[in-house]
């Protein structure tokens, strides 16, 4: 068994999972206008750190949170960093400092899957506690935006200037977003109550277009399946969709999840709080879907959820988990 | 007309990276997007950065590129009356 | 048990495909386009593509073709500095006093395109997962960790190291790497 033992989150909304779930359920948004953040781009709508932060102090910082309550023995822990741009374009290095800010010798892992990174990388995770090959792994993922990338999503007309309104018929595009967020998975209890386990997790490519979703949701319906495996779609509790608010991916979503029969299960979207934090969305999003989920009266005792991220190269990634 | 015709062909092949073609080998009435170059989204976008970088014209609105890129004898005509350089 | 079934390694000066050297003109950029020439030529795409893709899609595009290659469940490959060369183009339609972000540009920026690349090209629609490593060694250990863990079906992972820092500098070592009962 694969157990949720620790998980942290830092975002404009607060420091902490418990001030991000409160500020959720408050209905409050980082999201704001900005004009001059970075020079020459186009005035954007998204949710940033008041202050500018560095990256490998905020990653740091998250760990630190999420190791809390958790004792995980360093020899046989894996530092697992998802993110899409890292420290000013430098991924590898950063997760090197940031494994070694906690005295662990062991290679970090970099995963650069795209927007999926944050699923992709609990996936990775998953794999390498099951193989034996470590027992915990430190899973943190985080973007910082920067000029770099707010400047490419407008040149790809992917940015809305208002607030995002993901699965409406009037959507404009989606918000970015900054964040730092880590889970820690253990293969030991530790005697303590698990948060969840990760039950099964799923990659696919769409084949289909480098940056277009699939417009039949292809790899999003083959990633569904694999980790529903033998369970019925109402046993599933809610669904983390990606919900970017952009024309074509909420499309790709609805279709996909048609053909898979959870059309009627309830979804989480949260890029209308936090934007599309990119390498930390997965990480992110898992920890305030599960724990709302597992809270709220309206499961109706279900205990299952899905979280699901797709990304550009096609790319598309899913997990299930469990209370 | 006709020479801003021949730029302009030249800067898609250019901005496209059409390796093995020469504006000859574009016809100005042919459609750019599917039957005639076979263009996708991106080299709608990159077609987009294109208009302001050379000719200093800003299309906000994407859905309005469908009408000025159908070819490039539309793409010239509205460099033609819009541009800025 | 695993094995290697087909492995190509290319690097700016040579090719060698399953141990045996391929002889080229071309050295760097050039070679690639020559390579793209003889082994593909149908694909007009591969001009857009950044270096990195354009490595990564010849590599795959010579080691499928192989006689009774099978085909990938999974792309899984890695480098070190992801996708710093094309970055780096890209900064430069963002220089002040020159801003015309490019979106053909832009979408290169992620270093897991070229799995993309490879997945459309081979209709591939199993996983494709790219990792930022401090070495080929360390890769090689993911997909062995990965492939221990999954009995049935038995995978066929296309594994690769796929790296460019620099214009003309660059490496890949691609393997077909698949289960075996025996």
């Amino acid at each position: 068994m694969i157990y949720c033992v620790g998980h942290s989150i830092i975002s404009p909304l607060g420091e902490g999972t418990e001030a991000n779930i409160e500020a959720v359920k408050a209905g409050r948004s980082g999201l704001k206008h900005y004009t001059e953040r970075f020079a020459d781009v186009e005035p954007f709508c998204a949710s940033l750190f008041d202050t500018p932060q560095e990256f490998v102090p905020l990653c740091i910082k998250s760990v630190k949170m999420a190791m809390d309550n958790s004792s995980i023995n360093n020899d046989q822990t894996v530092f697992i960093l998802s993110t899409a741009k890292g420290d000013h374009l430098d991924l590898y290095t950063p997760a090197q400092q940031i494994a070694a800010s906690f005295g662990n010798r062991n290679q970090p892992i970099v995963v650069s899957n795209a927007c999926t990174s944050g699923v992709s990388a609990q996936i990775t995770a998953m794999r390498l506690l099951q193989s034996g090959m470590y027992q915990h792994a430190v899973v943190v993922g985080c973007d910082l935006q920067s000029r770099f990338i707010v400047s490419g999503f407008q040149a790809f007309k992917a940015l809305s200037n208002e607030p995002c309104t993901p699965f409406d018929p009037n959507r404009k595009g989606l918000n970015l977003g900054e964040a730092a967020a880590t889970i820690i998975y253990s293969r030991q209890q530790n005697g303590q109550q698990p948060y969840w386990t990760l039950k099964a997790g799923s990659i696919h490519n769409d084949a289909n277009h480098i940056s277009a979703p699939s417009r039949t949701g292809e790899g999003a319906y083959l990633c569904l399946k694999d980790v529903l495996n033998g369970v019925q779609p109402e046993e599933i509790a809610l669904i983390g969709v990606h919900g970017t608010g952009t024309l074509y991916n909420d499309d790709m979503e609805r279709i996909a999840l048609q053909r898979a029969g959870l059309a009627d299960i309830p979804m989480s979207i949260l890029k209308p709080y936090f934007g599309h934090t990119m390498g930390a969305a997965g990480v992110l999003e898992t920890i305030i879907c599960a724990e709302m989920a597992f809270r709220s009266t309206l499961s109706n005792g279900k205990t299952r959820i899905i979280k699901i991220l797709s990304g550009f190269g096609g790319v598309n990634a899913a997990i299930r988990i469990e209370r | 007309m006709e020479q801003l015709i021949e730029q302009l062909k030249q800067q898609i092949i250019e901005a496209l990276n059409f390796e093995d073609m020469t504006p000859a080998d574009i016809a100005t009435d042919a459609p750019l997007f599917g039957e005639g170059l076979g263009l996708d989204s991106i080299d709608a976008l990159e077609l987009l950065m294109l208009m302001d970088r050379e000719y200093g014209i800003k299309i906000a609105d994407p859905k309005a590129g469908k009408d000025i890129f159908r070819s490039v004898r539309t793409m010239a005509e509205y460099i033609q009356e819009h541009r800025t350089k | 048990m695993y094995k290697v079934q087909k492995e190509i390694e290319i690097t700016p000066t040579s090719v060698i495909l399953n141990g045996q050297p391929i002889a080229t003109t071309e050295t760097g950029d050039k070679m690639l386009v020559e390579l793209y020439r003889r082994y593909a030529g149908d694909y007009p795409k591969f001009f857009k593509m950044d270096t990195l893709c354009r490595l990564g899609f010849i590599a795959a595009e010579i080691v499928l073709r192989e006689p009774d290659c099978q085909q990938p469940t999974a792309v899984i490959m890695a480098n070190r500095s992801a996708s710093i060369k094309n970055d780096t183009d890209y900064l430069a339609t963002i220089s002040e006093g020159n801003y015309y972000p490019s979106p053909a540009l832009f979408v290169y920026t992620l270093p897991n395109i070229v799995t993309g690349e490879i997945a459309i090209r081979h209709h591939l629609q199993g996983e494709t997962s790219f990792y930022i490593l401090e070495s080929p060694k360390q890769l090689e250990q993911l997909v062995n960790c990965q492939l221990s863990i999954v009995n049935y079906p038995l995978p066929t992972v296309l594994a690769g190291w796929c790296e460019c820092s620099k214009p003309d500098e660059f490496y890949v070592k691609m393997r077909i790497i698949y289960g075996t009962t025996d």
